[in-house]
């Protein structure tokens, strides 16, 4: 238990300075990130969505589709265990942005082409993904 | 928008872990049934008259007029910049000063600031100052005569219409929404002040009365001859005076912050609430104010029953006793919110109307550390406030119970006792989440 909460705020403090520096890759300093995938190739930046970039090997992906107003896929409360790299792939019928609150990355949609939002899920606690314009919740991430 | 439940905010708590939340449950309910054996057997907390007395230099310089003037000209300063920036201010919520100021400064800062100071509303409150200003104009209070009456049930109203526009209005965390709502509170207030006299304000007041009942389970308190004293805070919450509404004030907090907790669950958010919108919200925060006010009234009448005393007169007798509860209800809720999203409140500051190139303070640019409070500590902080409520709540009541009548046997409290336990494993069970 103690120890948990020891690490949790040692391991997010590089990337919050990273975060308040710049968004230049902060992935460089990360230890925990996935090393399946070649480390020189395109590392999607956290702060922004890479729409073309393929989905890290290691790590959760999620899927939400948005038509008409309805949202499917993985929608509701989604579980996500602290520190994995979370990668969201959001496809919607309407021209929107996505927001991720607490974290704080966005999202531009095109109506039909998919968008990806990718993070490293570093700080615990319950988050909405939402839309900006729409305002419907696409899903609630639980990180822990 | 669609916002968290919480007027505003980036980031709600984890479920508590279920074994965190049985032992919690475990020990309200030992402790309470141990409680009603083993407790004192004779009244002991002392009434209004206990305390030590504070230095007569202290009193001096809190009740001297011009100390008062004083902070509710700074507090009046600061409405008008609140509203201000909530009008001239960026339009996006995250970016905008009034609506966590409003929402998580004041409203949840309310709570520490009058458990370690008093009732610091009633000294603060910017609307004396413009009640002042304009009572020369109007004269006389027409409805002086009948404000007793009314007891605290106006406070009881104010603080729906306030907790209506922070957990359930659909853009209560659009800027706009605050300043309508700053502006509409500062124009009612006032003005029922001049129709109602000064007095007003300690019974209508949702804010001040908010802050009184909290400083209730503080440190301070007046004697009866307006002497300022030092003393147990039991004793304080156990000498509250019986007015009418008091119980009212009670469940609607109590209710409140159970609604804001089930609307945060899973179930609430894709079943009875999944519209997210005003109904399913106002359905909600009236069902779960009616439920606490159901149990309530059934536990305090049927405990009355049982000792052979008036039925009618123990939900005001005992309202006092709730007030911890409701108490370790808010802490739990909104300890977190306070010191993480409360640090926005710094940030912006810096730059309230969002002006290229100011920073006052040198904070604009500071991002919110989410991680500066982990969330074992979150789960200890939001257990122990609940059930450490609990435990102060259930000896209120049997001090309250042997105030009554001199030899009250301990099973004629167990209704209300089994009352406040349902309400621990309630507030436990929201915090775990179901």
């Amino acid at each position: 238990m103690s120890r948990r909460s020891l690490a949790v705020p040692l391991l997010a403090l590089p990337l919050l300075l990273a975060g308040c520096a710049g968004t230049e890759a902060p992935e460089a300093a990360e230890p925990s990130a996935a090393t399946s995938s070649a480390p020189e190739s395109s590392a999607p930046d956290s702060t922004s969505a890479a729409p073309t970039t393929p989905a890290e090997a290691a790590g959760t992906a999620l899927e939400v589709q948005v038509a008409g107003g309805q949202v499917t896929g993985d929608t509701g409360r989604v579980p996500v265990p602290l520190g994995d790299r979370v990668t969201v792939t959001i496809t919607s019928d309407a021209a929107d942005e996505a927001h991720l609150h607490g974290y704080d990355v966005l999202a531009d949609l095109a109506p039909g082409a998919p968008a990806e939002l990718v993070f490293d899920a570093t700080i615990p606690g319950v988050f909405e993904l939402e839309l900006h314009d729409a305002g419907t919740v696409l899903l609630t991430l639980q990180v822990s | 928008m669609t916002l968290l439940a919480h007027g505003v905010g980036s980031r709600t708590d984890l479920p508590i872990p279920l074994g965190l939340a049985l032992y919690g449950a475990g020990a309200a309910i030992l402790i309470s049934f141990a409680a009603l054996l083993l407790f004192w057997r004779t009244p002991r907390l002392g009434g209004p008259d206990g305390g030590r007395p504070l230095p007569g230099g202290v009193q001096r310089f809190v009740d001297s007029a011009a100390t008062r003037r004083l902070l509710q000209a700074v507090a009046l300063a600061l409405l008008v910049l609140v509203v201000a920036a909530a009008v001239a201010g960026p339009a996006e919520t995250r970016r905008n000063l009034a609506p966590w100021v409003l929402y998580v400064t004041f409203w949840v800062g309310l709570v520490p600031a009058s458990l370690l100071l008093g009732p610091v509303w009633r000294v603060v409150n910017p609307l004396r100052l413009l009640h002042a200003v304009l009572r020369p104009v109007v004269r006389t209070a027409p409805g002086a005569d009948r404000l007793p009456a009314l007891g605290l049930w106006p406070a009881a109203v104010s603080l729906v219409v306030f907790l209506w526009f922070e957990l359930v209005f659909p853009g209560r965390a659009e800027p706009g929404t605050v300043a309508a709502f700053l502006v509409g509170y500062t124009v009612v207030h006032t003005a029922l002040a001049l129709w109602f006299g000064e007095g007003w304000f300690a019974r209508g007041d949702g804010f001040e009365v908010y802050s009184a009942l909290v400083a209730r389970l503080s440190p301070w308190a007046r004697r009866a001859d307006g002497r300022l004293v030092a003393r147990n805070p039991l004793a304080n919450a156990s000498a509250t005076p019986e007015t009418p509404g008091l119980a009212a004030v009670v469940v609607v907090l109590l209710g409140s912050t159970a609604f804001d907790g089930l609307s945060r669950t899973a179930w609430w958010q894709s079943g009875p609430g999944a519209a997210n919108d005003s109904l399913s919200g106002t359905v909600g925060l009236a069902g779960s104010i009616a439920l606490v006010a159901a149990l309530y009234l059934v536990g305090t009448r049927l405990s009355g029953r049982l000792a052979g005393q008036p039925v009618a007169v123990q939900p005001a007798r005992y309202a006092a006793s709730v007030i911890p509860i409701a108490l370790g209800y808010t802490v739990a809720h909104y300890f977190s919110l306070l010191l993480l999203d409360g640090q926005t409140t710094w940030i912006l500051a810096s730059n309230p109307f969002g002006t290229p190139g100011v920073d006052l303070f040198g904070t604009y640019g500071n991002v919110v550390d989410l991680t500066a409070v982990s969330p074992d500590t979150i789960a200890y902080v939001q257990v122990g406030g609940v059930v450490a409520g609990h435990v102060a709540g259930v000896t209120l009541a049997h001090e309250r119970a042997l105030l009554s009548e001199r030899h009250a046997r301990a099973s004629d409290q167990l209704p209300l006792v089994v009352v406040m336990v349902l309400f621990t494993v309630g507030g436990l069970g929201l915090l775990f989440g179901f």
